[in-house]
């Protein structure tokens, strides 16, 4: 059942950015749903789940991308593993969780995501609007988390273990 | 909220994950066919959903659009109205060099930008990621539109074909900062290429033939349309903005603006050219 949640979870973000989000960019960035959606997963799960949601969210919208397939699979592999070790360390949660998670982990994982494309070969990324673009589309990541956050605790269900 | 517990069976999962990533970009940077073809059944398989979403969700995106673009707007339309006011004069005095260039054209049999047909295709979006410039228009190989047609709208060249599935395709744009276009010059006949900038609609030329040739500020570019050239001769694509020529260099520093709005497309087309670099995928 949780399988399924997950499914549903990534076929609604992908359409979302595929076909929404790219009419509703501010500067020129648009958020980056599934990255979003990578972290709060590995915030709820940890990192195995999250590093786990993370490849298959990333192989999901290589699809639509012009950058070769594995790109997001790879960068959102470790900062699935990377926030799901880090979330270990938090001792409270808080309601600003969601954009804070969201706009820190749109920030880390833009920059990994520039860094693995320009490393496969992609052109002009290591640029000053490529920076900007990074800036804005974390500060727009992190609002959308709002909205995220809530869907993936849904999809995520009950946790096997629950410290609050 | 889960608490992590280190736990050395995870990390070899994610090794794994890791090695696969980097296995599927090594392959398909080498255009593995297999991966194509995922990408392209992921594509079609999406399709009918994004265009129900589309169709729900566009009055909420021309809403935006308006908020967020209506001082551009207004400077393009006082942009436009005096640009008219100049072409209608120009327009006047070019009829009768139109109508003599025809009569040659069809008496030597030189085939013409105008003869070639094409696709005509909805753009449907943009670009899903943040660091590329293309489009999505909703025909594909079912339609008749491969990859490595060249694409234009009213103005000129918008770019090429560089994915297509059965119902849908991609196009690159001419300002993307990994293709070139082929050019020459409208009045000194130089060629050269395009190249774009990350984040600047601007291409800068490159590759001139002659770096001393007298390139104008206004002058126009069309494709050369070389043998091998995936787009065929003669169409418009930029207009040179700015020439810098600073001492000691040995190229000078130009840049043309695209004639097309590559922000604004609604509708292009995707031309047939037998001399196209365009594949048609296996088995039709």
């Amino acid at each position: 059942m949780r399988a399924v949640r997950y499914f549903l979870l990534v076929v609604t973000l992908v359409v979302l950015q595929t076909a929404l989000f790219p009419s509703l960019r501010l500067w020129g960035a648009a958020p980056d749903l599934l990255l979003v959606a990578t972290i709060a997963v590995a915030y709820e799960r940890g990192p195995q789940t999250g590093a786990i949601f993370g490849f298959v969210a990333g192989l999901a919208i290589d699809c639509f991308l012009a950058s070769p397939l594995g790109v997001s699979a790879l960068a959102f592999t470790l900062v699935g593993y990377g926030f799901g070790v880090f979330q270990g360390g938090l001792v409270r949660s808080s309601r600003w969780m969601a954009p804070l998670l969201g706009g820190l982990g749109g920030l880390v994982g833009g920059f990994l995501w520039v860094a693995v494309a320009a490393v496969a070969g992609q052109d002009g990324l290591f640029t000053g609007v490529a920076v900007r673009t990074v800036f804005v589309a974390a500060l727009y990541d992190a609002v959308v988390a709002l909205a995220v956050f809530p869907f993936v605790r849904w999809a995520c269900g009950e946790p096997e273990y629950a410290h609050r | 909220m889960a608490v992590y517990r280190p736990d050395s069976r995870r990390r070899p999962v994610v090794v794994l994950m890791v090695i696969t990533s980097l296995v599927l970009i090594t392959l398909d940077r080498r255009e593995n066919g297999t991966i194509a073809a995922l990408r392209g059944t992921a594509r079609d398989a999406v399709a009918p959903v994004q265009d129900a979403v589309d169709g729900v969700f566009s009055p909420v995106s021309n809403v935006f659009d308006g908020v967020t673009k209506v001082d551009g707007l207004e400077r393009d339309n006082a942009r436009l109205r005096a640009r008219i006011a100049g072409l209608e004069g120009k327009l006047s005095r070019e009829r009768g060099i139109a109508d003599e260039y025809s009569q040659l054209v069809r008496l030597l049999d030189i085939p013409d930008v105008e003869d070639v047909t094409g696709v005509v295709a909805r753009v449907i979006t943009g670009p899903a990621g943040n660091f590329e410039r293309t489009l999505t228009i909703n025909k594909g190989t079912g339609q008749g539109v491969i990859v490595g047609m060249p694409i234009v709208a009213g103005d000129g060249l918008v770019g090429k074909v560089t994915e297509a599935s059965r119902t849908r395709a991609t196009i690159t744009l001419i300002d993307s900062p990994g293709l070139g276009v082929g050019v020459r010059t409208e009045k000194s006949r130089e060629e050269a290429v395009t190249q774009g900038r990350s984040g600047d609609r601007l291409l800068r030329l490159g590759f001139i033939d002659n770096p001393r040739a007298p390139i104008a500020t206004g002058e126009l570019l069309f494709t050369a349309g070389v043998v091998g050239s995936a787009y065929p001769p003669d169409i418009p694509v930029a207009r040179v903005v700015r020439i810098d020529r600073n001492r000691g260099d040995l190229d000078p520093d130009i840049l043309a603006e695209p004639l097309v709005d590559l922000d604004k497309l609604l509708f292009v087309k995707a031309l047939r050219v037998a001399s196209t670099n365009a594949t048609a995928p296996a088995g039709g």
